[in-house]
């Protein structure tokens, strides 16, 4: 093949620009002009005010007409009346209430739960929070997730938050995993590989794991004290941010500058969309649920064999003294470790029992329990994303705890409540 | 002229009602001025109300030169918050109307009261902020320059 020389390629250059680009002026269309908008300060913060507000209200409103409306009924009529009656044995045998219902104590008597939620076994809880509420959660989730993305909103939004973002060591494409997060912990630390260092990804997995409520635990707290569940966000965003703060001026290693390519807004096209989703939601199929369903098993086993009592018991002192909450909380703090959401639910119950005194008290546990540590499904998948910085997360993850959750205290203190 | 007249009372009373919505949050109190409701909720009256206000602004400071695109473009968003907020109310309502308390479906009658007033103030503005289309038209068949002087 004969060799090209210089002039010879600017040549053949020069005849396919001839043939394939045309000059002339731009016209400006409506759509240029409106995504303009969304990356000046001024103007983009309240349209992402709007955007956000769009994204919760959809989650919120089809998730729940899912779960509510109908996995709810399946579950709770059908699924967990048909198990209780074939499956063998009853509430106090181990196997029993391992896969079907740990029951309940009524006039002394142990008796089976009326719902999936507080019957604790794996075929029922498990399934049910699997299948029955972060199932329709996530699809809803990535799905307006992929439509930000491909309408070409989500680089806009980077772009507008690239300088805030910038201060805690990251850049504006941080904001996918923080978004994520509140859908599912899990994908949010597979998304942090949108992030170049790994100082950047240690910093975003910290974060991400330790002060954005998944999807499901907000669902539980909304339902369980949702007066304060607004409180409690902004609680833990600040906390994000700085911590975030704070672990950039810790952790070495470099954070480079972010330089992308914002597409046209466009309406995004149906078979992208169904695609991208199908890709998620099959990644979260095979690697999330499982998981939540050995989380599962690991609570029913750690919970029948007396683990989760004897480890609350030994950490009591620090959830009372440090942290200010009344000692029966160590059980489902420590419980929160493998199903956060079933944990809010069992604060709900103790403060229906007049343990958990007053709300400030409500407050501080449900704080601990996002705060404290990610769950299992969580924690594996940082573990896995991580590597060898994977004790550097964990030793992060601690010091935060410790220092936010007793500041929280100190706060209730000075108000004269704690 | 027109058009900046109409966009100018829509902005103001989206901004008057966006106030309202804000005040009933904070005052911590429900109230409904006849077919329109004032949640005390703070996602869908604060948070909400927020919207309407900057959708407000946006009306009013995009009227200032509709036969400039990037001026348009601000009168367009303000649509744009109105039909996000109303959108998912409509949504909501739709939604809360299909499934029943006790049975899988709704009863009749408990699926026609779901569509009853009152109505969160962005549903009342949303058919009003539909307008911005015919605006758009409008100016597109001008053919108005935009601030760069492109056509």
């Amino acid at each position: 093949m004969k060799k090209l020389t210089l002039e010879q390629k600017w040549d053949i250059i020069d005849k396919i620009v001839r043939k394939t680009v045309s000059y002339g002026i731009y016209q400006h269309t409506i759509k240029d002009a409106i995504g303009e908008l969304a990356v000046k300060p001024l103007t983009g913060i309240p349209i992402a005010i709007a955007v956000l507000y769009g994204f919760w209200s959809l989650f919120t409103s089809i998730s729940s007409f899912i779960t509510d409306g109908f996995m709810v009924k399946i579950f709770d009529g059908y699924w967990l009346p048909w198990l209780q009656k074939n499956f063998p044995g009853k509430p106090g045998d181990w196997l029993y209430s391992l896969m079907v219902d740990v029951g309940h104590k009524e006039n002394g008597i142990l008796v089976n739960s009326d719902n999936c939620l507080e019957a604790f076994g794996v075929l029922t809880s498990g399934l049910f929070v699997s299948i029955g509420i972060v199932l329709p959660a996530i699809f809803v989730f990535y799905l307006i997730i992929t439509i930000l993305e491909d309408s070409g909103y989500l680089p806009r939004l980077a772009v507008l938050l690239d300088n805030i973002m910038h201060k805690i060591g990251l850049h504006g494409y941080a904001i996918i995993p923080t978004i994520l997060g509140f859908g599912c912990n899990v994908p949010a630390v597979h998304a942090t590989r949108i992030l170049e260092t790994k100082k950047q990804r240690i910093l975003m997995m910290t974060l991400v794991s330790i002060f954005i409520p998944c999807g499901s635990q907000l669902s539980v707290m909304q339902n369980v004290i949702p007066e304060y569940t607004g409180v409690i966000v902004l609680y833990l965003l600040f906390g994000y941010f700085t911590f975030g703060y704070i672990l950039n001026k810790i952790i070495p290693g470099k954070s480079p500058e972010m330089l992308i390519d914002i597409p046209e807004l466009m309406v995004p096209s149906l078979r992208n969309v169904s695609k991208k989703l199908w890709i998620r939601m099959s990644s979260f199929l095979i690697s999330g649920i499982p998981l939540v369903m050995l989380g599962s098993l690991l609570v029913g086993v750690l919970y029948l064999s007396g683990v989760i009592d004897f480890l609350g018991k030994l950490l009591e002192p620090i959830f009372t003294i440090w942290f200010g909450v009344p000692k029966e909380t160590s059980a489902p703090l420590i419980a929160a470790f493998l199903r956060k959401d079933l944990a809010v639910a069992q604060l709900k119950g103790l403060a229906d029992a007049g343990i958990i005194k007053n709300i400030y008290q409500m407050v501080s546990s449900v704080v601990l329990v996002s705060l404290y540590f990610p769950c299992l499904a969580t924690f594996i998948m940082i573990l896995k994303e991580s590597g060898r910085d994977f004790i550097k997360i964990i030793l992060a993850l601690f010091v935060a705890v410790f220092i936010y959750g007793g500041l929280l205290h100190l706060i209730w203190i000075l108000m004269g409540v704690g | 002229m027109r058009y900046k007249a109409y966009f100018f009372c829509l902005g103001i009373i989206s901004m008057f009602l966006g106030l309202l919505s804000i005040l009933a949050v904070v005052l911590g109190k429900d109230s409904n001025i006849t077919i329109v409701e004032f949640t005390s909720d703070a996602f869908r009256g604060g948070w909400g109300g927020i919207i309407l206000l900057s959708a407000g602004l946006f009306y009013v400071h995009g009227i200032k030169r509709l036969d400039d695109i990037h001026y348009r473009a601000e009168v367009f968003v303000g649509s744009g918050m109105i039909w996000i907020v109303g959108g998912c109310e409509i949504l909501r309502m739709i939604l809360m109307s299909i499934p029943g308390e006790e049975g899988w479906l709704n009863t009749p009658e408990g699926f026609v009261s779901s569509y009853l007033p009152p109505y969160h103030p962005s549903i009342l503005l949303l058919p009003f902020s539909l307008v911005v289309w015919m605006m758009e038209r409008y100016y597109e068949k001008r053919g108005c320059r935009d601030s760069q002087g492109h056509k």
